[in-house]
């Protein structure tokens, strides 16, 4: 039922998704945990600026990258000045894209985590002889379990489901920047609605199956956490 | 000595603090709430960066105009208010938190021992979400003393538990602080806790230290702040006389050999005992009342008698040489006429046992 190029195109969004949230999760890390400590007057910028994507439409950030990676491109012409691939139209430029996109999906709810511990803790165990590395990964990681569960399913979920950008920086290469959403739209243009169908259907299920996992987990660590 | 000399300017409040204590035994920390207690505790941890001055703990100077050593390497033990377990740490991970990061100095209490002393064996492998509110804090101060500070702070450990609570965890403070070798700044508002508890004392009042020294000499000063207080107490000690009367308990007092008697205690005939009394509790008559249900009227000569505030002042009595604050109303000071060196009779309404 599924086409060659549907299997592709399910494989690089899964690729994709993957790479996405594993870079978010290592530079959401520190932004989540400066925003949550810090009294600094850049808090409620930097805020806003993460914030973005979750109110522009996705073609806005993707044309706008779309100019910065071409070759005339702040980021295009730094690129080629040191010799190096310009990123539009490729697989790296949709990782870059991703991450930016979905930046808030992660952000925030570690943000959220990383605040709700108080100060308290930190501070007993930084009277307890602990400095300020040795707190956030024996303190601040340990409580902020739900938050970071949160942030891979949201990162991991929002990036597979993303059209605008992909659209705009990706264009429709197969194995390069063809996505599952692409595919989509391709199959409905062509008027092949059986196709569309079932990677729809696929998308819907799997999505819906890694919402499920993640309420479930969720309530058993909230019960584990009132025991 | 322990020489404290900070300043710590907040939104609406300014903590100014000026004092030097020794480096051993218990020093309470009183005041009303707001009056900066807690603050002086967080500034000495070094949690208020802000703070600037001098905090200066035998040889080792914590923080001065030119250094400030940041909180890990500092050498303390504090328990907060509420308990402050790590939550996602058992009981015995808890204690080792703290061993685990010891650098300075070697291991000053066993693990052993201090689980014995707080009774804590049965707790080892519980989550703290499951012990009780006494419990999580015996945990919390064997934690503390685990890392083996050079000082321990404590605010206000026991203010977050019921009453009995509360008691049963006094009784462990007491056995703790007569082995612990380190200095103890304890903070409360309660004068009982106070009473039993502190040797030295620091009177604190909207941000300033108003009077500290040893606890008698700061109690019986009469331009003590604390005669100011609603919670103005004198401790009075007495020795155990006899056991002559239905469900109480005869003590001496110390000098005076006058006879108060009090609710029963199990104590030895000749043992010594201290009693709190709030100054608000003793009244005072010119002629000696037969009739009355207060069983304890004593002879008294008027030492002192305080400035008029808000209507009342503060009595200082001597009973046979032991000092005693009354707190009478400014009428009732006039229609007696009290003046220093008058003899009349102080009838105190209640005694609490604190040692």
């Amino acid at each position: 039922m599924l086409s060659n190029a549907d299997f592709v195109a399910f494989a690089l969004t899964i690729r994709l998704s993957l790479t996405t949230m594993a870079i978010l999760i290592i530079i959401g890390t520190p932004i989540a945990w400066w925003l949550s400590q810090t009294k600094s007057k850049w808090r409620s910028i930097i805020e806003a600026l993460i914030a973005l994507p979750l109110v522009l439409p996705p073609t806005v950030l993707g044309f706008y990258m779309l100019l910065t990676l071409s070759p005339d491109g702040i980021i295009g012409a730094s690129l080629s000045a040191m010799g190096l691939p310009s990123l539009a139209f490729t697989f790296s430029g949709l990782v870059l894209g991703s991450v930016i996109y979905s930046l808030p999906f992660v952000v925030q709810p570690l943000q959220t985590s990383f605040a709700s511990i108080g100060q308290r803790p930190l501070e007993a165990a930084s009277i307890l002889g602990a400095g300020p590395l040795d707190r956030f990964i024996t303190v601040a990681l340990p409580l902020s379990k739900m938050g970071y569960l949160t942030a891979i399913v949201l990162g991991f979920a929002h990036t597979m489901g993303e059209f605008g950008v992909v659209l705009m920086i990706g264009g429709n290469i197969p194995g390069q920047t063809s996505v599952l959403s692409i595919a989509i739209y391709d199959h409905v243009e062509s008027l092949q609605y059986g196709a569309a169908h079932s990677l729809s259907a696929i998308l819907l299920v799997l999505s819906f199956a890694v919402l499920l996992l993640v309420y479930s987990l969720n309530k058993r660590v909230l019960l584990l956490g009132r025991s | 000595m322990i020489n404290i000399r900070i300043n710590l300017q907040k939104a609406s409040f300014h903590l100014d603090a000026d004092f030097s204590v020794a480096e051993t035994g218990v020093t309470g920390i009183f005041g009303p709430s707001g009056s900066g207690k807690t603050s002086l505790l967080r500034v000495i941890a070094g949690l208020e960066s802000q703070a600037s001055g001098l905090v200066q703990v035998g040889e080792a100077v914590w923080q001065n105009e030119s250094s400030y050593i940041p909180i890990p390497q500092r050498g303390i033990g504090m328990v907060f208010q509420e308990p402050s377990l790590f939550q996602h740490l058992n009981v015995v991970e808890n204690l080792n938190y703290g061993i685990k990061r010891n650098r300075i100095t070697v291991q000053s209490i066993e693990f052993e021992s201090i689980c014995e002393l707080l009774d804590l064996d049965r707790l080892l492998e519980r989550n703290p979400q499951t012990l009780s509110g006494g419990e999580k804090q015996r945990v919390a101060i064997a934690r503390a003393l685990l890392s083996s500070p050079m000082l321990l702070l404590l605010d206000e450990p026991l203010s977050a538990l019921d009453k009995n609570a509360r008691e049963n965890l006094i009784t462990y403070l007491e056995k703790i602080f007569q082995i612990l070798d380190i200095p103890v700044f304890y903070v409360s508002h309660s004068s009982e806790e106070i009473a039993r508890l502190a040797d030295n004392l620091i009177l604190m009042d909207g941000g300033k230290v108003s009077a500290f020294g040893p606890i008698e000499e700061v109690l019986s000063r009469m331009d003590s702040p604390l005669i100011e207080l609603d919670e103005a107490f004198s401790v009075l000690e007495c020795s155990v006389h006899s056991y002559n009367l239905p469900h109480l308990t005869s003590v001496e007092s110390c000098g005076g050999g006058e006879l108060l008697h009090i609710s029963h205690i199990t104590r030895e005939i000749g043992q010594k005992v201290k009693l709190r009394i709030l100054a608000r509790d003793v009244s005072l008559c010119l002629s000696k009342p037969t009739d009355s249900s207060i069983l304890n009227i004593l002879n008294a000569e008027v030492l002192d008698i305080s400035e008029l505030k808000q209507g009342s002042r503060t009595v200082k009595l001597s009973i046979g040489g032991a000092k005693l604050l009354a707190k009478v109303s400014d009428y009732s000071a006039k229609k007696l006429a009290l003046k220093p060196s008058l003899r009349l009779y102080a009838q105190i309404k209640a005694a609490a046992l604190v040692g």
